[in-house]
């Protein structure tokens, strides 16, 4: 693709795109959608499902826009009466043998098919003397399934096993209407990225087990948001319902995951849930820990803090966003004897045919982030630096047993909590936090990307940001301090951010440098 | 001053009260004769001139099929388009992968018989029913489970006809 314009007319409105842009693209930036199944912007197109056949004058016939390009004059009609017949047929054509089962499909309230059919498609079937051919349901693997008798042959799951995972184990069998997709029966849908397959379906045929009957479309509430998988941070879009987190979907973002999100991520939300969740501060009072409200919490943590001026330890979660880790480490200020973040490691799992994603080793969201704020990643330093510390601040980390051992030992402790852990029952202060489901925040991936994410579901009983604690106790700590009002500007006011909002960030994500300190801007 | 009564001599067929009698008697005993309106209710519940429209919007029924088991498939349109907020449904799979409720209740106290259930159900199962004998003795009874809307008899509601505006 070249950077020369070329002017087109679609639908009546003139429009500069760059030379090589398919009619489809150019579409899009005219404001107008052409029905389409097999395309999709991160495949390549084999124009098999005709669709998306629009009129380009002088053409002889109707061009399929998802793989002609752009020409200089051009003069393209998509809901011409031509256009809109051709469509009417492939809807037709499609509709003799699927089934009409929207009632009990997964897929309805977000399927291509029945959305077309009802913008454009025929009244009544011309086919209504023929059974409709019927398959039984399969189990591809994993956590998908294939219902055939929903199947439009797009060919999406195929090229994108194909052509994007590279591991082609999908095809296309047999020929004319008895077309299915299939496997070699030694094969498995077992690629780390084929959960894609899912989403990539425009109609209810290969759907996911997970998220069988577990809510209708409409039923759902959508947050943009970044995945917690690994250093990647693939956005995702979280699918909430009564509050409930039922899905997590990529969403797309053509700098970081294009249009995909790895099954590991997909399944990371049960945590979001959680029922045994720390819902008020608690402090000891008679040798127990008991709840009470927050300006007593941040009082009395404001005091200790003043009062025990010696060295302190910072043991973070992985998962913790940049606004947490900042502040808690404003919080400790010059005292802080070590701090680290604990990265789970797991294998690497690239998708193949796209370059610079993967499901990364390093299993932390914000690992970038927290070097950026002077948390180290040697996590077993920072344990041993709990002996002899004076205070061992821990924020919602996930700790193992020789990690709690260790714990034993510290002098005070600060225990930033999402879930009840009765291991640390000596905690001087359990202070009740929201998870990344709950609070707005950054997390950096490790190409230095600054991504949002936000709340999805409300934070449970008297659960607070993890900022805005910390926040309050540094204030409280010395005369004319200022907490900031807003997560944005708590994330603006740490250094490496240096006045960035969340505006500027958008919902793309933006590349913050690392050194120095504020050349973002 | 003496009072000076005047006192009023009336025919005495005017006054009679024999006369009275015998008028309200003869309309009282006209009425036997003529085209009743009234229905005893609780023993009569209709007449020959007079029954409960088929268009009537009461109590819910819950269609069976020829196993008796409900005929809805949880497609969730129907608490979707409750303007009332008063079906609550979880859906499940049987062993054979069929799809169908696993809770179905309607809360017969907030539901506005709209009959918008019973419009929107693809499966016709939901209904709005031909019925409005309700009492009970405790509040909770008044949230029907899938059980209770099965085994109800009464006829369901033919709805409002665009073609028969009337109900005729």
């Amino acid at each position: 693709m070249s950077d020369e314009l070329v002017s087109v007319t679609i639908d009546g409105l003139p429009l500069q795109v760059p030379e090589g842009t398919m009619i489809i693209e150019a579409a899009k930036q005219a404001g107008v959608l052409v029905p389409h199944y097999c395309y999709h912007p991160s495949l390549p197109s084999p124009a098999v499902c005709r669709m998306c056949l629009v009129e380009v004058e002088k053409a002889p016939k109707l061009m399929p826009s998802c793989v002609t390009a752009v020409a200089e004059g051009q003069v393209v009609h998509i809901n011409s009466p031509a256009a809109k017949s051709a469509r009417q047929g492939v809807l037709e054509f499609l509709l003799i043998n699927h089934p009409l089962d929207c009632p009990i499909c997964d897929q309805a309230g977000e399927c291509e098919l029945q959305d077309f059919v009802f913008q454009e498609g025929r009244s009544g079937s011309r086919y209504d003397d023929y059974p409709k051919r019927y398959a039984p349901v399969e189990d591809f693997g994993t956590d998908v399934l294939y219902v055939p008798n929903r199947c439009i042959l797009c060919t999406r799951c195929v090229r994108f096993m194909e052509d994007v995972a590279q591991d082609g184990v999908l095809e296309v069998y047999q020929r004319g209407d008895r077309s299915y997709i299939g496997m070699e029966p030694a094969h498995k849908l077992e690629h780390p990225w084929s959960g894609n397959v899912v989403d990539l379906c425009p109609v209810g045929s290969l759907i996911s087990k997970d998220f069988l009957h577990r809510a209708r479309a409409w039923d759902l509430d959508k947050t943009a948001s970044v995945c917690p998988g690994c250093t990647q941070g693939c956005n995702m879009t979280v699918d909430t319902r009564d509050s409930t987190v039922v899905r997590l979907r990529p969403r797309p973002n053509l700098d970081v995951n294009r249009h995909f999100m790895c099954d590991a991520g997909r399944a990371d939300y049960r945590w979001m849930n959680r029922g045994d969740r720390v819902e008020a501060p608690l402090h000891q009072d008679g040798g127990k820990l008991h709840a009470c409200d927050w300006d007593t919490a941040l009082d009395e943590m404001a005091a200790l803090i003043r009062a025990s001026d010696g060295s302190v330890v910072l043991l973070a979660s992985g998962r913790a966003p940049c606004e947490a880790l900042g502040w808690t480490m404003r919080l400790a200020g010059n005292n802080v004897r070590a701090a680290a973040i604990k990265v789970p490691i797991g294998p690497e799992a690239p998708i193949g045919a796209i370059p610079n994603l993967a499901l990364r080793a390093e299993r932390a969201p914000n690992l970038d982030g927290a070097r950026m704020l002077g948390v180290s990643t040697d996590w077993l330093a920072a344990i041993n630096a709990v002996k002899g510390a004076e205070l061992v601040i821990v924020l919602d980390a996930e700790l193992d047993d020789a990690d709690i051992a260790a714990l034993s030992g510290a002098t005070h402790l600060i225990h930033f909590a999402t879930a009840v852990e009765p291991r640390l029952a000596h905690a001087d202060f359990v202070v009740p936090i929201a998870t990344m489901a709950e609070e707005q925040g950054v997390f950096v991936n490790r190409d230095n990307r600054a991504q949002r994410f936000l709340p999805a579901k409300s934070a449970p009983g008297m659960a607070r940001s993890a900022w805005w604690v910390a926040s309050q106790v540094w204030r409280r700590g010395g005369e004319g301090r200022r907490a900031p009002g807003t997560a944005s500007e708590a994330f603006g006011s740490l250094a490496p951010f240096d006045g960035l909002t969340y505006r500027d960030l958008g919902l793309g994500g933006r590349v913050v440098a690392t050194s120095p300190a504020g050349a973002a801007r | 001053m003496a009072i000076g009564v005047k006192v009023m001599k009336r025919p005495s067929d005017e006054v009679s009260y024999i006369r009275a009698t015998l008028k309200g008697m003869a309309l009282t005993f006209k009425h036997m004769f003529q085209a009743r309106v009234t229905m005893e209710y609780p023993e009569a519940k209709s007449t020959d001139d007079w029954r409960i429209a088929t268009r009537w919007r009461g109590t819910h029924r819950m269609m069976t099929d020829e196993q008796g088991r409900s005929k809805c498939v949880a497609c969730g349109l129907c608490p979707q388009v409750c303007p009332a907020n008063c079906i609550k449904l979880v859906p499940g799979e049987d062993e054979k992968g069929h799809r169908y409720p696993l809770i179905y209740e309607i809360d017969e106290f907030r539901c506005v018989f709209c009959g918008y259930c019973q419009e929107v159900c693809p499966e016709e199962a939901i209904h709005v029913g031909v019925h409005y004998e309700n009492a009970e003795y405790s509040r909770d009874r008044f949230v029907y489970d899938l059980e209770r809307l099965q085994a109800q008899t009464h006829p369901v509601s033919t709805l409002w006809d665009p073609a028969d505006p009337r109900g005729q």
